[in-house]
């Protein structure tokens, strides 16, 4: 129960290449946390225990771990485009003291494991994908915007070894567009010392029709409007790729950490006039970070 | 305007009716005088390899009730609370209280209720006591991947250029109420203080390769022995304190 509770309040803070990061509001919240001056490995402060609590629902008492901090991702304007900019990531996550943080690959959503077996775990996930403004970029002109989507679905991960993990994520947009995602990934995970691991693994993207028109369709209207020509995108596979990660706890309250994300896409996504005329098939991210944890007592 | 009067007023009578319904433990135990205590931590311990295994994922488990590690937590225990609450000597099942596993599937969990609510109405006599508190096997997660240890345990995590060994004494604590068996109060025991960052929700300490058990002899391991029973006596007074039920900090 209190694993279910855990994980539950452990936000995502990574996105993929063209989801983006929902974070502006967890700025805020990783704002509160850093201003902890007493934060170190012992309890920074104790809350009183609440007034009252709920039949049914893990007791909030004990000791909790709050991780705050902030990191970049330089990565492709949008989904398919040749130019890469650099953008700030908030980070933050709040779990019972002493759990161990489970391995997390850059592209997973946020998720959370109603049914866990220790190396077989299931459950919800949901994606926030950014809208995509056609003014941002000069590519874009006159192909309209793409509105905000929120995707929501499940996730299956298995660890047949400590040191390799297989993961499965289906999605169908709920909000924006109304296709299916589906993630697939694999993550050799090798602790070289006892704070610093290295992860590297194969990816693999499969998208609905209605997914990837939204994104590399062209109808006639904005075919004219920006002088590509018309696309009819169909769905199928989508790109392939690869990740690592690397990351380093320097002592029990700073970690920092590194990534690199390739994607190359495939099919209609790469076969897009967007693509092909104004972008690259070749999608790659690159990400760095560091975060501070500090622990506290509710009574 | 008319919503937030509504909004005020419903926040009002939840918080109201919460206050009244489901007050906290701390409240509830006010009116309890006498309990039983309850261990079923102790029987088993686990050795698990984690982090670089090879293709040798597999957790092996051995006998430990000739250490008395149950007696010992109701040792200690009643020494803690004897200040505040008057506790009886239980007579109960150990193996039954050992043998309850948390489902893997949260909803699960969630409607069946509390596992042990039913054994401290069948398997502890004499019933009829104010409260009684139930020592069991606590599971974490312990580093990146899927591993899951529980109770008392000897992990030796590899890497790729070095290895450490830690053992763990993982407990939670419930109190029941003696009339509806309902929990007053759950906790698990958390890591001690000056553990660091241990990868593990509760009691645990690093520790060397003298410490390792040789398969055979575990129950005349007292260097083991003695420092299971450090991490038990260091944690459990304090694990009591914080479900209010020992004034020892």
């Amino acid at each position: 129960m209190n694993q279910a509770v855990q994980i539950g309040l452990r936000l995502s803070v990574c996105g993929g290449m063209r989801r983006k990061c929902l974070g502006p509001w967890l700025a805020a919240l990783g704002a509160i946390g850093a201003a902890s001056e007493s934060a170190s490995a012992q309890t920074a402060f104790t809350l009183p225990a609440p007034p009252f609590e709920l039949p049914m629902v893990p007791s909030v008492s004990g000791n909790w771990t709050v991780m705050v901090g902030v990191g970049g991702e330089y990565k492709p304007n949008f989904e398919g485009a040749s130019r890469s900019m650099f953008s700030p990531v908030p980070i933050f996550s709040i779990r019972r003291a002493g759990s161990a943080e489970q391995f997390r690959g850059p592209r997973d959503s946020a998720s959370i494991a109603l049914v866990d077996f220790g190396d077989l775990r299931a459950g919800p996930a949901g994606k926030f994908v950014s809208s995509r403004k056609a003014n941002d970029y000069s590519e874009l002109n006159g192909l309209g915007d793409v509105k905000t989507a929120f995707e929501l679905g499940g996730f299956v991960e298995y660890y047949p070894v400590d040191w390799f993990r297989t993961r499965v994520e289906v999605r169908e947009g709920v909000v924006g567009h109304h296709g299916t995602v589906a993630d697939f990934s694999g993550d050799f995970i090798v602790p070289v010392i006892r704070w610093l691991t290295f992860s590297v693994g194969p990816r693999f993207t499969w998208e609905s029709t209605q997914a990837t028109s939204s994104y590399f369709g062209i109808d006639a209207m904005q075919a004219m409007a920006s002088g590509l020509p018309v696309f009819n995108a169909k769905g199928g596979a989508h790109s392939y790729g690869a990740g690592a990660q690397v990351s380093y706890r320097i002592n029990p309250q700073w970690e920092v950490h590194s990534y690199v994300e390739y994607e190359r896409l495939l099919a209609d996504a790469a076969n897009s006039p967007l693509v092909t005329l104004r972008g690259s098939p070749n999608q790659t991210t690159v990400g760095v970070g560091a975060s501070y944890s500090f622990d506290f007592r509710i009574r | 305007m008319a919503f937030a009067s509504f909004a005020t007023v419903v926040v009002l009578a939840v918080s109201v009716s919460g206050c009244a319904n489901f007050a906290n433990g701390e409240t509830k135990l006010q009116a309890v005088k006498t309990v039983g205590i309850v261990s079923a931590v102790g029987d088993q311990m686990s050795f698990a390899t984690a982090g670089l295994t090879g293709l040798n994922n597999s957790t092996q488990s051995f006998q430990i009730g000739s250490w008395g590690l149950d007696d010992l937590i109701v040792q200690q225990a009643t020494t803690a609370l004897n200040g505040r609450f008057q506790v009886q000597p239980v007579s109960y099942n150990r193996s039954a209280f050992a043998a309850i596993k948390d489902s893997p599937v949260a909803a699960v969990n969630l409607v069946r209720g509390d596992p042990f609510k039913k054994l401290v109405q069948t398997e502890v006599s004499p019933q009829g006591l104010d409260a009684y508190i139930v020592i069991t096997k606590a599971k974490s997660n312990f580093g990146g991947g899927g591993r899951k240890v529980e109770g008392i345990g000897f992990i030796t995590y590899g890497t790729l250029l070095s290895s450490h060994n830690q053992i763990h004494a993982l407990y939670e604590i419930r109190v029941f109420d003696g009339k509806t068996f309902e929990v007053i109060e759950k906790r698990a025991a958390a890591p001690l203080e000056n553990s660091g960052t241990m990868n593990l929700t509760g009691p645990s300490q690093l520790v060397d390769e003298t410490f390792a058990p040789t398969i055979g002899d575990l129950s005349r391991n007292e260097k083991l022995h003695g420092a299971i029973t450090d991490l038990i006596v260091h944690s459990l007074p304090s694990t009591l304190s914080d479900m209010h039920l020992a004034d020892v900090r």
